[in-house]
Formats: structure tokens, C-alpha cells, sequence
């Protein structure tokens, strides 16, 4: 009587192994990515960043979430100030990236995991680094090489980066027409159902005019291109930053003065319209500083359960819970940070917010999302009515228990990236500043060397228990 | 029925444990043969920007005046890398100046080992342990007469069908007393990687 549930407990090992080249893990199987991460993210934010590289799952080259170890690692090697090991780290993420995209477009290998998928979960799926993620990977490689004196790679890395960005607009428009079309052919799903109960992530998403395009890898860009005297460069990196941030004042300067210094008459008639007049504040052999402030953790996916009616092929309806991730829109404690520079207080002004991006890319995931949910329903269904006739109780027993452990949703993301970062500019006399910065109790003194016409970076991470910071005269 | 069960635990436990092991196969190969692994910047291109600039160095009725009764000291500057990878560069001007030197037209001081050159000066000085005599005195080298350098530039445009890279090298000399750029030339590559549209 046994026999038949030992075929097909074999059937799922053989769909389970067939992937071959990119296994899952056990505990991927049930248990969400968010919920592994957490203690990580723990010790982050107490600023243990060596015990939370420890505690980040190894995952071999075969893993399926193998480049998210090493986006992981890489940033908290970045944060801990252990350059040299980010950069490897982040160079082998972005190789296997690389090796990602030359993939061809039709993949055996894909087919067996989407078959994996669909009598697991879709961490079975190897993870694809969204573009938001990719751009701030460059990003923070090339300050890991600016750190390490080497200016010509950190714009290399900036190169890339923009690369990615200019992708970043074609790709995700594309990939959500294709989802939606060839959604409609395949399965048939209550659409008004789903977009009634699931959240509108709109106030995560908030106004961003353009929601794949990440305005801190741009102002990054634009800051290094101008410390280097690439001024053109620098021009048109801090115009797409304002583009996407239009009412940060220090970008809005920072344009005025380029475009001034470039002699754009008609790009500054224009901007002076829309910002008001531009006047130079640079005294000469003034120096600048230019802080940007990473602020706590980005928040991770949620996991979200629906009630579905699906129709089966007898027209009967019948009601399913889906496993979807989301974004809440939690209130977080984000404090007011207070930065004084020689006890002048200024004002932090939002570069990117994280969180956005992350729903935003969700947002163009979701039609596929769905459809991999609903066939993996009516695939376990499947399994557990043949079980159950072949089996008896136990198999239906057996089936229905591995259907509810095995149904997770998809929580990957990079989830030590900040939540927000925040920038600030302004033009001192050479010589020694003293900077303070108070949040929600914390304080930080840092000290900074200012040289004549020059800029000065200040890069501050402040986490829920930790304050962490860098400088460098660029 | 049993016998097909075991086979197929068998089967499964064979794929299950070789996993993805490719077994590794290490050959020699030829230097100098085209190699096209991938889109990157690779051996070829280094191979045919440093022949190409040596050649046309070497060729320009410029160079043959000025090699024509002596031989000009130069220094290699570097080249910028402006691309979207990371490139070794040195390696590109070590090509160029080796094979200029193997020319016997130009003699190069070599900048990146200046330091080197100081300690050792200063243990034949100072260490104590040469002959003072005999030590090589500080101040007798050679002023270079030309600067070479360089900048090295991509675009990079792909989808989802089509990758295409194209790489310019541009090299000039520089006279260090007037300031003149007495050569110029670039060289251009273009590449394209279509991709496969079935695999594994």
C-alpha cells in the first residue's frame, strides 16, 4: 500500500535534485529569508558587524540565494571598515551577475527550478539582484576603493553603476507589459480579488517620479566626477539625482553652481526660474563638505496570506490562501537627527529611500509572483488528492502538512542596506571643523580636516544602537 | 516493479552526489590566439592595442626623425582607464614600452620604481656595508626627454538580445621641454555578444 506514496516521495526528490547546479537549503524550504536574517540584523544595529558576518548563512556558489550572502557580507565588511574583504566580496557578486545576464534567454536548468518552485516555494528560485540593489552595490564598491586611495576603480564602479541605472528604466517597463500579458493567457485568476485584499504600497512608493532609478548612486557619481574635475560628468549625474529628488536644496544648488561654472546659460535661466537665483557662496580657497547620512536598516518583506477563490476546470470555486510578501506601511521610529558644524545647526535633506525602491521593484514582481502561487496551489492540490487516494489518511496527512510548511513567500531582498540616506553640503574655511550629530539621544563627535578647494566626504551610518562614520578629502 | 524503484533511487542518489562536479581539464594553449570567453576587455585587445601603437609609433616619419641619431629617454605616464571595467593598464604600457625598447629606438626610465632605486641608493650610502668609494652616487640619472600616455574609453550599450562594447586607446608622446605632442594615434575595437537563446 506503501508503495505508490514511495514513488512519489521519489517523484519530489527527483524534481527536487533535478536543478542540479543551484540547490536550496533545508531550512529555505521552510523558513522565510527575513526570518533567517533577523539575527543579523540584530547584531548590526548593536554595531557587532563581525559577529553579524558570522552569523550570516554560509551558502555555497550552488545556492540559490548565493549572491545575497555575498551582497551581505560585502556591506557589512563595508560597515565594519574591513574595505579590502568588501571589495572581494562585492567584486564576486557582481561576477556572478555578470554571468547571470550572459545566460541564454531560454534555460533548461530554469525550467527545472520553476518546476521546483511550483512543489516548494519560490526560494527554490534563484535570487535575480533587482537593479536598485545592483546600483548600490557599485555604489558602495566605489567607496570601498576611494577609501583604499584608488580613484580610477571607484569610477569604474560609478561607470557601472549608471550602466545598471540606464538599464534599470528599459528593462522594468518591458518586464511588466510581459508579465501581464502572459499572465492572462495562463492562468485564469480573480484579478479584482487579489489587487482589493492586497495593499496599495503607494505610500511606501511614495512620489518618486521614477521608482527603478536610485538618486544616491547619482549623487555619488556626481560627487566623485566633480572631486576629479570631470565637471561635464558631474553636470548631468547631479541633474538625473534632481530629476528624481526635485525639491532637495542642495542638489538644486549643486546644479545651479555646475551649470554657472559650465557656462550653460540656458540650462541656468531655467533652473533659476524653478530655484530662484543662484548666488556663489564659494569665498576663494574655501573648502566644501558634503556629509551624506545612512539612516537604520531597510525594512524587510512581510509575508502577507490571501484568500483566493480559484476556479478549477469543473467551474467549481473554491478558496485558496496565497503566500504573498508586501510592504507594510509600519510606522517607524525614525528619529530627527540634529547635526551641528561648529554649532551651526543645518538641515539633512532625503537622497533615496530604500524601502521605495524595494516596493516599487515588489510592485513589478507581483504579476509574476501571482501566477507562480496559483500554479503551485493547483499543483499541490494535485499532489495531495493523489496522495490521499493512493495513500489513504497518511498520505493525505503527509501532503497536506508539507503543502502548509512549504508555503512561504518569497522575503529575499538585501536587507543591510539603509533605510534612508540623507545628504548635506556646504561650503568652510580650510582647516579643523568640529561636527556633531545627535539622534534620539545618541551623540557623535567627528573631527574633520578641511583642505582649500577641495571636497571633503563624510559618510555617517547610524543605526538603532550605533553610530558609525568615514572621512575622506576627496 | 522493484528493480525499476531501485534503479531509480540509484539514479537519483548518482545525480544527488555528483551534483554539478565538472570534472577540471588544465591544457597549454597559444598567447597569442583569439580569445573571445567573453565580452571583457581580454588578452587579444591588450595584444592588438599594444602592437598596433608600437607599430604606428615606430612607423611615423615624426619618431624616425627624432630616433634618427639618438635615442630619446621616455617615461611612461599611464593610461586612464575611462571604461566601465576594471583594467589593468600598467599591463597595456608595459606591452607598449617593452616593445618599444626591444625596438632599440627609445630608452625609458621607469617611474614606477623610483623609490626602489632611492633605498637602494641610500643602503649603498648608509647601510654601512659598500664600499663608499665604490657606491653609486645620487644625482647621475637621467631626465626623461618625452612623456608617453594615454586614455583608454568605452561605450557600453546590451539588451536583452545583443551586447556591444567599443573600446578606444588613444597614446601620445609629449616633448617635456617645448610641450608639443610630436604623436598621436588610436585604436579602436568593437565587439558584440548576441545572446544564445536556448541552454542550460
Amino acid at each position: 500500500m506503501l508503495k505508490p506514496l514511495y514513488s512519489k516521495i521519489l517523484y519530489l526528490l527527483i524534481i527536487l535534485t533535478l536543478p542540479g547546479c543551484a540547490t536550496m537549503q533545508f531550512r529555505d524550504l521552510f523558513s522565510g529569508y527575513a526570518q533567517q536574517m533577523e539575527p543579523v540584523k540584530f547584531q548590526a544595529n548593536n554595531g557587532q558587524f563581525k559577529q553579524a558576518i558570522a552569523s550570516t548563512p554560509e551558502r555555497s556558489v550552488s545556492d540559490t540565494n548565493y549572491v545575497l550572502a555575498l551582497l551581505e557580507k560585502g556591506r557589512l565588511s563595508h560597515l565594519s571598515g574591513d574595505y579590502p574583504t568588501s571589495i572581494k566580496l562585492f567584486s564576486q557578486a557582481s561576477h556572478y551577475i555578470d554571468e547571470q545576464k550572459l545566460k541564454a534567454k531560454l534555460q533548461v536548468s530554469k525550467g527545472f527550478q520553476n518546476v521546483g518552485a511550483i512543489v516548494s516555494n519560490d526560494s527554490a528560485i534563484t535570487y535575480v539582484v533587482p537593479d536598485y540593489e545592483q546600483s548600490m552595490m557599485h555604489s558602495y564598491q566605489a567607496l570601498n576603493y576611494l577609501y583604499q586611495k584608488n580613484t580610477e576603480a571607484a569610477l569604474v564602479e560609478i561607470r557601472k553603476a549608471n550602466l545598471v541605472q540606464r538599464a534599470a528604466l528599459e528593462n522594468n517597463f518591458d518586464a511588466i507589459n510581459d508579465a501581464i500579458d502572459s499572465l492572462e493567457n495562463e492562468v485564469e485568476v480573480d484579478w479584482q480579488s487579489i489587487s482589493d485584499t492586497y495593499p496599495e504600497m503607494e505610500n511606501i512608493v511614495g512620489k518618486a517620479k521614477n521608482g527603478f532609478q536610485n538618486a544616491y548612486t547619482f549623487y555619488i557619481s556626481g560627487v566623485l566626477y566633480e572631486a576629479s574635475g570631470e565637471l561635464n560628468d558631474a553636470y548631468i549625474d547631479y541633474k538625473k539625482a534632481l530629476e528624481i529628488y526635485p525639491e532637495n536644496t542642495y542638489l538644486q544648488q549643486d546644479v545651479l553652481k555646475i551649470a554657472k561654472k559650465l557656462g550653460m546659460t540656458d540650462d541656468l535661466q531655467k533652473f533659476e526660474k524653478r530655484f530662484g537665483k543662484y548666488t556663489s557662496k564659494n569665498v576663494k580657497n574655501d573648502g566644501q563638505i558634503v556629509v551624506v547620512y545612512e539612516q537604520d536598516l531597510v525594512e524587510a518583506r512581510d509575508e502577507m496570506v490571501l484568500r483566493l477563490p480559484v476556479y478549477t476546470s469543473k467551474d467549481d470555486m473554491r478558496f485558496y490562501s496565497l503566500a504573498l510578501p508586501v510592504y507594510n506601511n509600519k510606522q517607524q521610529v525614525s528619529h530627527v537627527a540634529n547635526f551641528q558644524l561648529d554649532s551651526k545647526a543645518l538641515k539633512f535633506s532625503q537622497i533615496v529611500k530604500v524601502e521605495a525602491l524595494a516596493a516599487q521593484t515588489l510592485k513589478s514582481q507581483l504579476p509574476g509572483l501571482i501566477t507562480r502561487q496559483v500554479l503551485r496551489l493547483i499543483a499541490k492540490e494535485k499532489v495531495r488528492k493523489k496522495m490521499s487516494k493512493e495513500a489513504g489518511d497518511v498520505g493525505n496527512i503527509l501532503a497536506n502538512l508539507y503543502n502548509l510548511a512549504s508555503e512561504r513567500a518569497d522575503t529575499r531582498s538585501w536587507l543591510t542596506l539603509p533605510q534612508s540616506t540623507n545628504i548635506l553640503r556646504t561650503y568652510v574655511k580650510e582647516g579643523e571643523h568640529h561636527l556633531v550629530l545627535n539622534i534620539g539621544g545618541k551623540h557623535k563627535k567627528i573631527e574633520v580636516d578641511v583642505k582649500p578647494n577641495r571636497i571633503t566626504l563624510v559618510n555617517i551610518t547610524a543605526m538603532s544602537n550605533h553610530i558609525g562614520y568615514k572621512t575622506i578629502n576627496l | 516493479m522493484k528493480k525499476i524503484i531501485v534503479s531509480a533511487v540509484a539514479g537519483v542518489a548518482v545525480l544527488a552526489l555528483s551534483g554539478c562536479a565538472n570534472k577540471a581539464v588544465v591544457s597549454y594553449g597559444d598567447a597569442t590566439a583569439v580569445e573571445t570567453t567573453d565580452i571583457n576587455f581580454g588578452s587579444t585587445d591588450l595584444q592588438k592595442v599594444a602592437t598596433q601603437m608600437t607599430d604606428s609609433l615606430l612607423l611615423s616619419p615624426v619618431v624616425g626623425t627624432l630616433t634618427a641619431n639618438s635615442r630619446p629617454v621616455v617615461f611612461v605616464e599611464r593610461i586612464k582607464n575611462k571604461t566601465s571595467e576594471h583594467i589593468d593598464t600598467e599591463s597595456i604600457t608595459d606591452s607598449v614600452s617593452t616593445k618599444l625598447l626591444r625596438s632599440g629606438k627609445f630608452r625609458f626610465v621607469d617611474m614606477g620604481r623610483v623609490e626602489a632605486a632611492r633605498e637602494q641608493l641610500n643602503f649603498q650610502h648608509n647601510g654601512g656595508m659598500v664600499n663608499p668609494n665604490k657606491a653609486i652616487a645620487f644625482g647621475k640619472q637621467v631626465g626623461a626627454q618625452y612623456m608617453l600616455y594615454g586614455n583608454l574609453s568605452s561605450i557600453v550599450k546590451s539588451n536583452k538580445d545583443k551586447a556591444d562594447v567599443y573600446y578606444k586607446f588613444t597614446l601620445r608622446l609629449m616633448d617635456l621641454q617645448s610641450g608639443l605632442v610630436e604623436w598621436a594615434d588610436e585604436t579602436e575595437i568593437r565587439k558584440t555578444r548576441e545572446t544564445a537563446s536556448l541552454g542550460w
